[in-house]
């Protein structure tokens, strides 16, 4: 084992606790910076699973041919609390993702910026999400 | 690797608070509540007499884990750095913050509406660790630091963080990320999301149910005595017993495949939970371990009712992140050896 690894395991094994930003899992381990997409495309359905719901969503190529891409998001239990169910996001809506390919190359993405086409925040702004508002979403304006 | 984020997050937090302490550097300190002063409120009784601290509670804060090194040492922020650090939580949240390209941006994972860190301190200390004195975990002993190297060469990697040492196999992930605990107390303590919890009592038994990766902490209050020591638990062995308005909670008997911070078997916990207000239980741990921990330490962390419901957090229902992180690594092997 290499110096680096040693290190890093020490490291890891004497670290901190999960703290107040952290997530259940690495999003960096699964996704690759290098690899930044936008995929502008259709919901066809959602997983609302746990640990971490996907957005399946259609992307139109420029041939016209249609590619399935699978977008990760977070718990569900953060939008049930606030009154959202996967209804909340019925097949056909137009979403455009900004976010990162999979390391493994296969087509999945996180979604670290979903938005609606006009640039409307998903969620956003429906009733009681208590989603923080930040002045980008449209209807703040 | 997550622990990266985290470091962002914390110099994040770190430079905010300085901002703050150094615009404010000239005010006195002007505290805030103590237990001792809340202490006083008595909490209603179950029908069979016990201090009733049944409800959904919450244990989300913006208050600091450890005490940022740039507040002075002071142990309370003043009411105006508590309103300016919500109104930033309010305000500055991940979405607005881009760093396209980075990996600090790929750990921000997705929009804040997936998030539920708080927008509140729920206590105006510096940090939620209260003793030692200045607000920090104590070093560990040589002899944890001495442990730790050993750690490469053990079948599974026994951290309850979010960082892993390696993408061989899933045995080289976090117990969290393995869906299987974040050590204790890392289970009572606030995270990103899933910061609920449930307590139920009955005669002689206080249940806890915690959202995030799901389980119940059943702790009898009936006077029985830990089970015996070569009996291991992931959570180990609660037993509890009422010191007046206070449910005390000690837990011993941990396993040796999880770490706290460093510390296994040898953990040994005193949680004392107090209901200081209609809507507030005072969560206070003692975490002691000698082999691993120079001197016991204490955390407060408030717990606030929601009268919200609990959902189940199946953390395996669909696990495509531990796919991903591994699938990624053979694919990134594959085109180093391919000498892209």
């Amino acid at each position: 084992m290499g110096r680096s690894r040693l290190a890093v395991s020490v490291a890891a094994a004497v670290s901190l606790i999960a703290g107040p930003a952290l997530g259940h899992h690495s999003f960096s381990a699964e996704f690759d910076s290098n690899k930044p997409v936008q995929l502008k495309g259709t919901v066809a359905r959602v997983e609302w699973i746990n640990p971490h719901t996907w957005i399946h969503i259609d992307v139109k190529q420029p041939d016209g041919s249609v590619e399935r891409w699978m977008i990760e998001g977070g718990t569900p239990n953060t939008l049930l609390r606030r009154g959202l169910t996967r209804d909340a996001l019925p097949p056909g809506t137009e979403v455009v993702v900004d976010g990162y390919r999979a390391k493994n190359g296969s087509n999945r993405a996180n979604g670290r910026d979903v938005t609606f086409p006009d640039g409307r925040r998903l969620f956003l702004g429906s009733s009681g999400t208590g989603a923080p508002r930040d002045g980008r979403d449209a209807s703040e304006k | 690797m997550k622990v990266h984020g985290f470091a962002a997050a914390m110099i994040a937090l770190a430079s905010t608070v300085g901002t703050l302490a150094a615009a404010q550097d000239s005010r006195t300190t002007t505290g805030g509540p103590t237990t001792d002063a809340r202490t006083k409120w008595s909490s209603p009784r179950t029908p069979w007499g016990e201090p009733d601290l049944q409800g959904t509670y919450s244990n989300r804060t913006i208050t600091p884990f450890e005490r940022p090194a740039n507040v002075g040492g002071r142990e309370f922020f003043t009411k105006e750095e508590v309103a300016s650090l919500e109104a930033r939580a309010q305000q500055s949240n991940g979405d607005e913050v881009r760093n396209k390209g980075t990996r600090a941006d790929v750990e921000r994972a997705y929009n804040d509406f997936w998030w539920d860190r708080g927008t509140k301190a729920t206590t105006p200390r510096t940090s939620l660790v209260v003793d030692p004195p200045d607000g920090r975990v104590p070093p560990l002993t040589e002899e944890a630091k001495t442990r730790a190297l050993d750690e490469p060469s053990r079948p599974a990697f026994r951290g309850a963080g979010a960082a892993g040492r390696g993408t061989d196999t899933w045995l080289d992930r976090s117990t969290f990320e393995r869906c299987i605990t974040r050590g204790m107390p890392g289970a009572m303590s606030p995270s990103a999301y899933n910061n609920n919890y449930r307590f139920t009592q009955g005669p002689g038994f206080v249940a806890i149910q915690i959202e995030m990766l799901g389980g119940t902490r059943m702790i009898p209050t009936d006077g029985r005595s830990h089970i015996r020591s070569a009996i291991r638990q992931w959570m180990g062995d609660s037993v509890g017993h009422w010191e007046g308005e206070t449910l005390v909670v000690d837990t011993t008997n941990f396993t040796d495949k999880v770490l706290y911070r460093g510390a296994g078997e040898n953990l040994h916990l005193v949680e004392r939970f107090t209901r200081v207000g209609q809507d507030e239980i005072e969560y206070r741990v003692t975490v002691d371990d000698p082999t691993t921990f120079s001197r016991p330490w204490t955390l407060v962390i408030p717990f606030v009712n929601t009268g919200e419901e609990m959902f189940e957090y199946a953390c395996h229902e669909g696990n495509y992140g531990m796919e991903g992180i591994l699938s990624g690594a053979r694919e990134e092997e594959r085109a180093k050896a391919a000498g892209k």
